[in-house]
């Protein structure tokens, strides 16, 4: 048995602001496995996002812990944790090449080893001919790609990803699904992905994770029996569709 | 969150009051330059009984409003049209920014050469403060009507009237009203400006004479009789601004 | 001399005609409308004395500048990335901004005296609101995921700071600076014609009384030529350092 990854015990997230509190999640308990591509569906304002910001470091949870790799989840780790995120964050004043050296120059990597890798994941995501690119010279897909070829550039075990497809039309969204999936196979990296759509979540992963309205709880955990490598046709077959329809039930019902 | 940041800015406000107090009372600055804050309200509250001082007030009231009445509905009218008839707008506005980037102050002289020391070169060199300012918001207002609101309105049979009533006056006026604040505090600007460098009367006459005598108790009561008007003033207009932009922060916020 | 620079200054010259055109039709008082002619005179007469009170005028305003600058951003900056404090000044900042500034310049006077000193403070305060103001507003109004993704990779919160927070709201920053600049030059020259025994304020004043109306543009000129030199300067760094902001715009 693989061993686990990350894993989450009892976490619960309180923001209280000035005025009311707001409770965001309520005892989440998972674990993922080593090499996992995991999604998180839910509701909007669920506590999506904010589990997704406790598991790298970045929020810190009210109760419950957070352990990755075998050390618990007290600040960032970019030495383990990838982010990615919705609308690529780029920095506009760098190239796509200089936006994924970032993260190495932050910790001084010398400009030849950054540079080399930088270009190595470039390449990985299909972009060697766009690295002198600025960011607003790019497609929307194209920006998604240098983020997750940044997200990669530390050479992380765990990429998180929050709805990073979220902005792009439903033929790039589709087309980055399986680019992604590609990339998975290829660097065995666990991914542990946030989006709404349920189409997405199944087509991607091993586990998709259901999570209730505010306050998020786990509804379900729930394996995908679909063979991989995925096909675009999959989405079309029966078992594809049964899996669909007992998410969708568990989140419509989860909200009445 | 609100509740909060207002404390804080009266807190702020209490604080430094009572720092300039102190300072005064306990002599760490000669109170010949800095004299306390409760004697320099006592003699604002002199000045506001007495006859002379409120008809220096008055005179700088009059000339801030008569610039004002003037300036406002001519500059809007000009912002409207150069708005509304594109091919104009194309030619005039780039003129009317780079007359906005110089700066009108540095002019006063020439306005004495033209227009002598007193009541009309006040008003004069206060409209021109306040007018480019409006025009410019006007404009904006103008180019901030939503186009498919009024083709929607067209199609349910609005008469002209009605779109402008229904449709233009509330999509313009949280810009318009903008543009007036900012005039109004130009045009304040203007006024005690013309006022200190050369005339007989005004509150602006007032404070730089009082300067130059080296009567500081007197001055720091102008100036902070003119700062608490002037705040007062942009506060309300600020409310109004809000009041009638409510719409786009709720649509835009989020 | 590329085509558009012929234009430009064949432009300059017909207006200068034409300016000068309308000064001999004797329309306009020649008291109120100095024909360029008159400037030439004046510069030949008191070509000299402007020239060092000019010089006089460059050094409070370079003064100021510096003042105002790294007070504002310094400002600014700070309270932006605090929330707390941002929530709290913001407001309070853009409530003073309302003051009329020039009140406060017969207080300089008495404090620090007629000289340059009086000048500088004025500048430096006239222009430390609207750099003060666009800097707060503009690191606010950064997306926070910026700041998030920079932490998530590992880097330190100067880092967040300087490379990703500073050059984000460094367009926002350059507008207030334009702003506040061309304030600074008019405050410094305007509180010279105010009171004042220097500089090229003191010289328009001088010679308004004394009617020598050519003397009087020639001193407005110097001090427009300066605004425009800084406004020139501020246009590179705009175009340096906020390149992708204009860049985005156009694509959008
Ligand atoms: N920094 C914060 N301070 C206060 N409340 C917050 C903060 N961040 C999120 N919340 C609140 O917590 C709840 C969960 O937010 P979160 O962003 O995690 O939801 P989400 O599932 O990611 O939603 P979406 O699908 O729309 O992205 C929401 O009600 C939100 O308003
Ligand atoms: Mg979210």
């Amino acid at each position: 048995m693989a061993r686990h990854v990350i894993e989450v015990r009892g976490l619960t997230k309180t923001y209280s602001p000035h005025r009311a509190p707001v409770r965001a999640l309520d005892r989440v308990s998972f674990t993922v496995d080593e090499g996992q591509f995991v999604t998180l569906v839910g509701p909007s304002g669920g506590g999506k996002s904010t589990l997704l910001l406790i598991l790298a470091g970045l929020v810190e949870s009210t109760t419950g812990e957070v352990w990755v790799d075998g050390e618990q989840v007290r600040g960032p780790v970019p030495e383990k944790i990838g982010i990615v995120f919705q609308d690529a964050t780029l920095l506009p004043w760098k190239t796509a090449l200089a936006n994924v050296e970032f993260p190495l120059d932050l910790r001084h990597v010398p400009r030849g080893v950054r540079r080399e890798r930088a270009l190595a994941l470039l390449e990985m995501v299909g972009l060697q001919d766009f690295a002198d690119r600025y960011p607003h010279e790019l497609s929307g897909g194209m920006r998604q790609r240098v983020a997750i070829a940044r997200g990669l550039v530390q050479d992380p075990r765990i990429v998180l990803m929050d709805e990073p497809f979220g902005a792009l039309d439903e033929q790039t969204r589709t087309k980055m699904g399986q680019e992604l999936l590609r990339i998975w196979e290829k660097t065995r990296k666990t991914i542990f992905f946030i989006t709404h759509s349920l189409t997405e979540a199944i087509y991607l992963s091993d586990v998709v994770l259901v999570m209730s309205p505010r306050p998020g709880r786990i509804l379900d955990v729930m394996p995908v029996d679909l063979p991989r490598p995925r096909r675009f046709e999959m989405m079309g077959s029966e078992a594809f569709g049964q899996a669909r329809n007992r998410i969708w039930k568990l989140i419509t019902e989860g909200e009445g | 969150m609100q509740r909060t940041a207002l404390a804080g800015q009266l807190l702020f406000v209490g604080a430094v009051l009572a720092g300039w107090e102190a300072v005064s009372q306990w002599r760490w600055v000669d109170p010949s330059l800095l004299p306390p804050f409760s004697a320099v309200i006592q003699i604002l509250w002199v000045f506001l009984r007495d006859g002379a001082f409120l008809a220096d007030l008055q005179v700088t009231g009059v000339e801030v409003l008569t610039a004002f009445v003037i300036a406002a509905p001519l500059a809007i009218s000009t912002g409207f049209l150069l708005g509304e008839k594109l091919h104009w707008g194309e030619v005039v506005n780039p003129v009317i920014h780079v007359v906005l980037a110089v700066p009108q102050s540095i002019f006063l002289p020439i306005f004495i050469l033209a227009f002598g020391i007193g009541f009309l070169e006040k008003v004069i060199f206060g409209i021109t403060h306040a007018y480019f300012v409006i025009v410019v918001n006007t404009v904006a207002a103008v180019r901030a009507i939503p186009a498919p609101l009024v083709v929607a309105a067209r199609s349910f049979g609005a008469t002209p009237v009605q779109i402008y009533t229904r449709i233009y006056l509330p999509a313009m006026l949280p810009l318009v009203v903008t543009g007036l604040r900012l005039g109004m505090i130009f045009n304040i600007i203007g006024v005690l400006l013309a006022e200190m460098y050369a005339s007989r009367h005004g509150i602006g006459r007032l404070i730089f004479s009082w300067g130059e005598a080296f009567q500081i108790r007197e001055l720091l009561a102008g100036i902070l009789l003119v700062s608490v008007a002037t705040i007062a003033l942009n506060e309300v207009m600020r409310l109004w601004e809000a009041r009638v932009g409510r719409w786009r922060s709720a649509t835009l916020g989020s | 001399m590329s085509r558009t620079q012929a234009v430009r200054i064949g432009g300059l010259a017909a207006a200068l005609l034409a300016w000068e055109g309308v000064s001999r039709l004797g329309w306009i008082s020649p008291i109120i409308l100095a024909s360029p002619s008159a400037v030439l005179a004046a510069i030949r007469a008191d070509g000299g004395v402007f020239l060092q009170a000019f010089e006089v005028t460059l050094a409070e305003i370079a003064i100021a500048i510096a003042l105002a600058w790294s007070l504002g951003i310094g400002v600014g900056v700070a309270a932006g990335s605090l929330p707390r404090l941002g929530a709290t000044a913001g407001p309070l900042l853009s409530s003073l901004f309302a003051i009329p500034l020039i009140i406060l310049y017969p207080l300089f006077v008495a404090w620090v005296g007629m000289g340059p000193a009086s000048k500088i403070l004025f500048g430096a305060a006239s222009g430390f609101f609207p750099i003060a103001l666009n800097a707060l507003s503009g690191v606010r109004c950064l997306d926070p995921r910026f700041a998030l993704v920079a932490r998530g990779m590992g880097a330190t919160t100067g880092q967040i700071f300087f490379k990703v927070l500073l050059p984000l709201a460094l367009p926002a920053i350059i507008s207030g600076l334009r702003v506040g600049t061309s304030l600074i030059i008019i405050g410094v020259v305007v509180t010279e014609m105010l009171a004042s025994v220097g500089g090229v304020g003191f010289l328009i004043s001088y010679h308004r009384t004394m009617f020598n109306t050519g003397h009087v543009y020639l001193g407005i000129f110097l001090a427009l030529l300066a605004a425009l030199l800084v406004n020139r300067g501020l246009s590179h760094l705009e175009e340096r350092f906020g390149r992708w902001r204009i860049l985005e715009q156009t694509r959008a």
